[in-house]
């Protein structure tokens, strides 16, 4: 590699504008040639839509993009793959039935010989370590291997510059580092890598130089050597933020939540929880670990009545919950915060304060007889967008007029509200910034030391640790382990979460 | 602030550009077809407004279209197409016209309100079956809905033909009911009757559920969101039925007004685009109450001005379904529009750098 490299890409005063908010503004980005750029920012900085219009799929509203010093126009993603560029999307674009050579085949340019991109996939899979069967059927492989498909994909079209957008997110910690081993290989064959991530520690680990966005503006780009997690999580939020770690629980009560051996069979014939068991007590929370896809979505809506187990009981403060209707569960003391706000949790074509009495339409709080109680609702309203400083313009304004935190704040306040007895919260802080984040995690922590049992179901591993009393590992619709707070591992966790388990005892 | 409420009052109106652009475009066909559309359109509105009977004809016109575009706006609240808005007007129309034959020896008094009944309860039962297929086999209630008006016309040939066919046995329908089931006129000497201020009763409720009530609220949580509804403990299955149900009873309200308000008997096909033209009505009026009994009247006033003005010039009757149609299409292209001019000026705002909330 020599000392002054040259550019590969080089974006130039890029603009996008979405319904109702800028996406990006006015951003200059340049990637070089065998350099791995870090574009860091919170979620909703504008990475992936930056990204996006590089690989062809969004256009521009203003700027333009330079590959090779020359101006290019990128009209759709087969411009960007003539171009050199590939992308690796969060959600995978593969054909779930079709086999990996087929799916590597798909749009590739005239007649092919499947025996050949066969032979050529398992070349590049050993030259990269990314080998994989070329004939097995994609929807029977493990996430980790799918994206290797993807990969493989973007390899054969003769990528010179790829794009992975938070590749690391459906990855186990060993995973991941099989995938830096690839990314350092590829980039020593003078190619580029723009790694989109908001992980300081992924930055600090893979990145020569990295990019800040915040609010669809460029806030800096620095060399890794200038680099450290402090200075860089300063520039991602624009100030200093300690993310609260919890103390540990003092109070611990009764059992609030008993989950007695429930087995959940889907709807296509698949055992998805098998033989599933723990407690919660009153004042702890009991934080899930596990990869996404391991039963976590199906043990949630067990939990809240919408779908139902085969076998097993779940008591709350022992009475029986299991198989009931979600009001039933409701009744009962039962908050769920959702993975999905925008789809689960809100209608965002409602207004503020009828978000926030979703639950209670057959409530007499906020009914007389077969009407709604108007005064009731929006006094309900007013109470709670205060106590909870939900910015919004009034409680009549439409849910979907509010930031992505102030939506998951209406969830928040309203779950609370129900959880008189038991909170689960589903991936709390999904798509939201570091400020909104520390803010649900302030609350799941005061509810407990009110003496609430909270369930904690959450694919970062961060915030299981940060939160959790004590944690359990999910892995394929079982709990290999449940540690308690001091005995806790990251190591060991992030092993059973591959479904190896430790030698270590108790 | 000002700017801004200045800019939606225009958007509210785009309704009323719709409408004129539709006329417009069927003026251009009047053109083609060699006639001066102008001149047609004075002619138009001349004779709907010319005399009170004309006036009071509009109201009589525009009863059943509000009922029928209520049957498809309700259910739309819910995210679900009732497209069988004729079937359920014929079942609703049997149901009153069998009442109304059968019990006419009873005074006015008993006979209306059961008449009114009959054909509520007959929308009603017809429509739920369209909703039970769809809580219960999760069927699309766009096709059963379309296809349970084949049936219903089905069953309503069946019955002027063999049952209720006329004494004289002559046509394919019934007696004529007995005066005491004959829906009074408002004013005398005219066909505006009492079933007008029924239609805006049945508005007025339609708005009270949807927006006052427990159930008008799970009816629109389903359908701007069916899965939170779910989370939410709202019965989607029951909600289906009993959308159904009531937007079906419209409908078959719409029956009683025509069989006991205007035809005072049942023939067989009569009135067959009742059904359809509450669709259009409902766009036109945004799926909202208010919007349906304007667009109704609208629609009432296109079809008597459009009546009288091809029975007296040469211009074809069939340039009222092309009015209709053009004003139901700028319509539907207005919502398009208005999208784009709204995201149009979002864009140009945030690009001077102005805050969207």
């Amino acid at each position: 590699m020599s000392n002054v490299k040259e550019t590969a890409v080089e974006l130039r005063g890029i603009s996008k504008y979405f319904s109702g908010t800028v996406a990006n503004d006015k951003i200059d980005l340049e990637v070089k040639r065998g350099e791995v750029l870090a574009l860091l920012g919170e979620n909703g900085a504008g990475k992936t839509t930056l990204m996006r219009i590089l690989y062809g799929m969004y256009r521009a509203d203003e700027g333009e993009i330079l590959i090779d010093g020359k101006p290019v126009t990128i009209n759709s993603p087969y411009d960007a793959m003539n171009l050199g560029i590939g992308m690796i999307h969060q959600h995978f674009t593969l054909v779930p039935v079709h086999t990996v050579v087929e799916n590597v085949m798909l749009g590739l340019d005239g007649p092919y010989d499947p025996g050949a991109v066969a032979e050529e996939i398992r070349t590049l899979g050993r030259r990269y370590g990314l080998e994989v069967d070329p004939y097995a059927t994609v929807r029977l492989l493990p996430v980790g291997m799918q994206q290797r498909v993807e990969i493989l994909k973007a390899l054969i079209r003769k990528a010179c510059i790829l794009i992975m957008d938070e590749p690391t997110a459906v990855l186990t910690p060993q995973e991941t580092d099989r995938l830096f081993d690839f990314v350092r290989e590829f980039r020593s064959g003078g190619n580029s890598v723009v790694f989109i991530t908001h992980k300081l520690n992924e930055v600090m680990n893979i990145a020569d130089r990295i990019t800040v966005l915040r609010a669809g503006r460029t806030v800096g780009s620095i060399p890794k050597v200038e680099a450290s997690e402090s200075a860089l999580a300063r520039m991602m939020v624009g100030r200093d933020l300690e993310l609260t770690t919890g103390q540990p629980a003092k109070n611990v009560g009764e059992v609030v939540l008993d989950v007695d051996n429930i087995g959940v069979i889907s709807s296509r014939g698949h055992r998805v929880i098998d033989g599933l068991s723990f407690q919660i007590r009153q004042g702890e929370i009991l934080g899930i670990a596990g990869v996404s896809g391991n039963g976590q979505e199906e043990l949630a809506e067990v939990l809240c009545g919408l779908r139902n187990a085969e076998e097993g009981d779940i008591r709350v403060s022992g009475k029986s919950i299991v198989n009931c209707a979600p009001l039933a569960i409701i009744a009962e003391g039962v908050g769920y915060i959702p993975s999905d706000r925008q789809s689960e949790g809100l209608v965002l074509d409602m207004t503020v304060a009828e978000n926030l009495m979703l639950k209670g339409s057959s409530d007499p709080e906020f009914t007389k007889g077969r009407f709604l109680d108007m005064a009731a609702i929006e006094e309900n309203a007013s109470r709670q967008v205060h106590e909870f400083d939900i910015k919004t313009p009034s409680v009549s304004t439409r849910t979907k007029a509010l930031s992505g935190g102030n939506q998951q704040k209406v969830v928040v306040a309203r779950e609370i509200a129900i959880a008189s007895k038991l909170l689960v919260a589903v991936q709390p802080t999904r798509g939201l910034d570091l400020g909104a984040t520390d803010y649900v995690h302030r609350v799941l922590l005061r509810e407990r030391d009110k003496g609430k049992a909270v369930l904690l179901i959450s694919t970062e591993l961060s915030e299981i640790m940060n939160l959790s009393d004590r944690i359990g590992v999910i892995y394929r619709g079982s709990l290999l382990r449940v540690f308690t707070r001091e005995n806790a591992d990251i190591g060991e966790i992030g092993l059973l979460m591959t479904g190896i388990r430790g030698e270590s005892n108790e | 602030m000002n700017k801004r409420s200045d800019q939606s009052i225009w958007l509210a109106l785009t309704p009323l550009y719709s409408v004129i652009l539709g006329l417009a475009a069927s003026g251009l066909m009047m053109l083609l077809l060699k006639h001066n559309p102008i001149e047609a359109f004075a002619q138009l509105f001349g004779y709907a407004f010319r005399d009170i009977y004309n006036v009071a004809d509009i109201f009589a016109k525009a009863t059943p279209l509000i009922l029928t575009g209520l049957a498809f706006g309700f259910a739309f609240r819910a995210s679900l197409f009732n497209i069988g808005a004729q079937g359920q007007f014929y079942m609703g129309s049997i149901g009153a016209v069998v009442v109304a034959l059968k019990l006419g020896f009873l005074p006015p008094v008993l006979l209306l309100p059961l008449c009114l009944i009959a054909s509520v309860v007959m929308g009603a039962a017809w429509g739920a079956i369209v909703g039970m297929c769809k809580s219960r086999f999760n069927a699309n209630e766009f096709l059963i809905s379309m296809m349970s008006n084949y049936v219903a016309v089905a069953i309503m040939n069946f019955l002027v033909r063999v049952p209720l066919k006329e004494a004289k046995g002559e046509y394919p329908q019934t007696d004529v009911i007995s005066e005491a089931a004959w829906i009074q006129s408002l004013i005398p000497g005219t066909r505006f009757h009492w079933g007008f201020i029924l239609a805006l009763a049945a508005a007025l409720l339609a708005y009270v559920i949807l927006w006052r009530t427990s159930l008008g609220f799970k009816i629109r949580a389903v359908g701007m969101n069916r899965s939170a509804a779910r989370y939410a403990g709202i019965d989607e299955k029951k909600i289906f039925v009993i959308v159904f149900a009531i937007s079906a009873g419209f409908a078959g309200l719409a029956g009683f007004m025509e069989v006991n308000g205007i035809q005072h008997m049942v023939v067989q096909g009569f009135n067959p685009t009742l059904g359809p033209e509450g669709i259009g009505i409902a766009i036109l009026g945004n799926a909202h109450p208010l919007g349906i009994v304007l667009s109704g009247l609208l629609f009432g006033a296109l079809k008597v001005g459009g009546n009288l003005l091809t029975q007296t010039t040469t211009i074809p009757s069939s340039i009222i379904g092309i009015m209709e149609g053009f004003v139901m299409l700028f319509v539907v292209l207005s919502y398009f529009v208005q999208n784009k001019v709204i995201l149009a000026q979002r864009k140009r705002r945030l690009a001077k750098g102005e805050d969207v909330a």
